[in-house]
């Protein structure tokens, strides 16, 4: 049967869903309704490689336009103003209406804002798109002094880049640690560390109380009543699942929009995926809320399946990661569920991993180490994880026993 | 099929099953690796990003990229999950006195 399939958001999850959808069903109209006139591209090189002039807008796009064409998967740049998911309709700004047989919500998340009061709102930077890639790109090319409200993930891979392009860097955070909501403070500390090697100011523990404008120069008046002065700020505190245009329906929200194991929500035909969605993982037996790069293609991937019809349930276990300077960190599971901690190595040169357990089993791990030397023990922790295998510590802490040996085939 | 062309790797126990070497040969970079039933060769950089997969998993004849999981079929090279969608330039390799060789064109 030939459906309309709309596809509400033209980010990873979206693209990924349509191209699943198109290997399972070959004659529905698949059509993906985005907010940029870009077709989906890739986020993470935004704040690394896009910034240092290693990758350049047309190394960013997931696929052609070409592949879309031969897929007969099209693609609309507009906005929606309106959904009535009583009559399965879309209503754009232009006043044009979209009519759905099925839908996917991939809306994503959109940047907490600082609260400002002044006229400065404009003069703060955040970066979660292209174009806002390419201002700060721009605008910091004549910049020396930079400072970067909020320690997480994003500010702190700005800061990384910045200070590769040799600028004077300060990071604000307010928690006492970077990157607290998801990091555990062992790997954080020795990420910080890193930082303050390349010249990098962290402050923790510290809020903004005012910032104001003289002669070009920000002043940045923080709780202890000290004053940064800076050439330019960028914040990156945060993010919420973009979802205002569903707050007065009777789709069930709650941190993004509730959805089961197979991306379905609490209306009938209408499937939600990637960042928006605050789903249900059947491994960890909670609903959860992911912002990440594998979560998003995954997550697509399996609402695709979803719609077109091949019931599948999404077990994924939650990967991420960062590059700051020559290091890469990476998060597998949940690290906030254990009763026990072991570590594995203690040289950042060779990586670091801190295992999270629960009953003899891995929940989580983070770990952190040069460029490559942590991505093949996070791996084999994902999958240790799925099987719920119960692990050999021993083989665990020491990192000259080859984690693989754990794995029951 | 010149003999020139077929590049000394190591020697076989270099390699333990399941695993892989890094091997550079003037300005490229391969892997090569011991399955099961034999050694094979593939480029050294994953297509996706230009990152070594000399510290990727091996398993079950795939070899994963450490970075962002691609995964290649280390036999033939396919791009089997994305974001790899880009396939693995494979070599040919044989063993002689216990001795590896690529064929590099």
């Amino acid at each position: 049967m030939k459906n309309n399939i709309i596809i509400l958001g033209g980010g990873q999850a979206g693209i990924y869903a349509a191209r699943e959808i198109r290997q399972n069903d070959l004659k529905s109209n698949i059509k993906i309704l985005g907010e940029e006139n870009l077709l989906p591209y890739e986020r993470p090189p935004l704040s690394k490689d896009f910034l240092l002039d290693k990758k350049n807008e047309e190394d960013l796009y997931f696929h052609s336009s070409d592949i879309l064409k031969n897929e007969n998967i099209e693609f609309e740049n507009v906005s929606i103003s309106k959904v009535d998911f009583e009559n399965k309709k879309l209503f754009a700004k232009n006043d044009d209406v979209y009519s759905y047989d099925s839908l996917l919500i991939s809306t994503g998340s959109e940047n907490k804002k600082l609260s400002l009061d002044n006229n400065l709102k404009d003069d703060v930077y955040y970066l979660r798109n292209l174009e806002e890639a390419k201002k700060i790109k721009e605008i910091v090319s004549n910049k020396n002094k930079i400072t970067i409200i909020g320690g997480g993930f994003i500010g702190l891979e700005i800061a990384s880049s910045l200070s590769q392009l040799q600028k004077k860097v300060i990071v604000i955070e307010i928690g006492n640690q970077l990157m607290g909501r998801i990091i555990p403070k062992q790997i954080a500390d020795l990420v910080q560390n890193t930082h303050l090697e390349h010249g990098n100011e962290i402050i923790l523990n510290k809020q903004i109380e005012k910032i104001t404008k003289k002669n070009g120069i920000y002043e940045i008046l923080l709780n202890d009543n000290s004053l940064i002065e800076t050439d330019f700020v960028i914040a990156g505190i945060g993010s919420t699942p973009a979802v205002k245009l569903f707050e007065n329906t009777n789709l069930k929200l709650d941190n993004g929009i509730v959805t089961n194991q197979f991306c379905e929500t609490s209306i009938k035909d209408v499937y939600a995926a990637g960042d928006v969605s605050n789903f249900y993982h059947p491994f960890y037996e909670r609903n959860m809320r992911l912002e990440s790069y594998q979560h998003a293609q995954n997550h697509g991937i399996c609402a695709g399946k979803n719609i077109a019809g091949v019931k599948t349930e999404y077990t994924s276990i939650p990967w991420m990661w960062s590059d700051q300077f020559n290091l890469n960190l990476q998060l597998t599971g949940i690290c906030d569920e254990y009763d026990e901690i072991i570590e594995r190595g203690n040289d950042i040169n060779n990586g670091v991993i801190y295992f999270f357990l629960k009953n003899n089993k891995i929940r989580g791990a983070c770990g952190v180490g040069v460029i490559g030397k942590v991505g093949r023990d996070i791996r084999i922790t994902s999958k240790l994880t799925e099987k719920d295998t119960i692990v050999d510590k021993q083989i665990l802490s020491d990192q000259n026993l080859k984690l693989n040996k754990l794995i029951q085939k | 099929m010149s003999e020139e062309n077929w590049i000394e790797v190591g020697s076989t126990d270099s390699i333990e099953e399941e695993d892989l070497i890094r091997f550079d040969h003037q300005d490229k970079t391969f892997c090569v690796y011991r399955l099961t039933d034999g050694f094979y060769a593939t480029d050294g950089i994953c297509t996706h990003e230009a990152v070594h997969l000399e510290d990727g998993l091996v398993m079950d004849d795939e070899i994963e990229c450490p970075m962002h999981q691609g995964i290649f079929n280390i036999k033939s090279g396919e791009a089997l999950s994305p974001p790899a969608c880009e396939d693995l330039k494979t070599y040919p390799v044989k063993v002689d006195n216990d001795k590896i060789f690529i064929k590099i064109d």
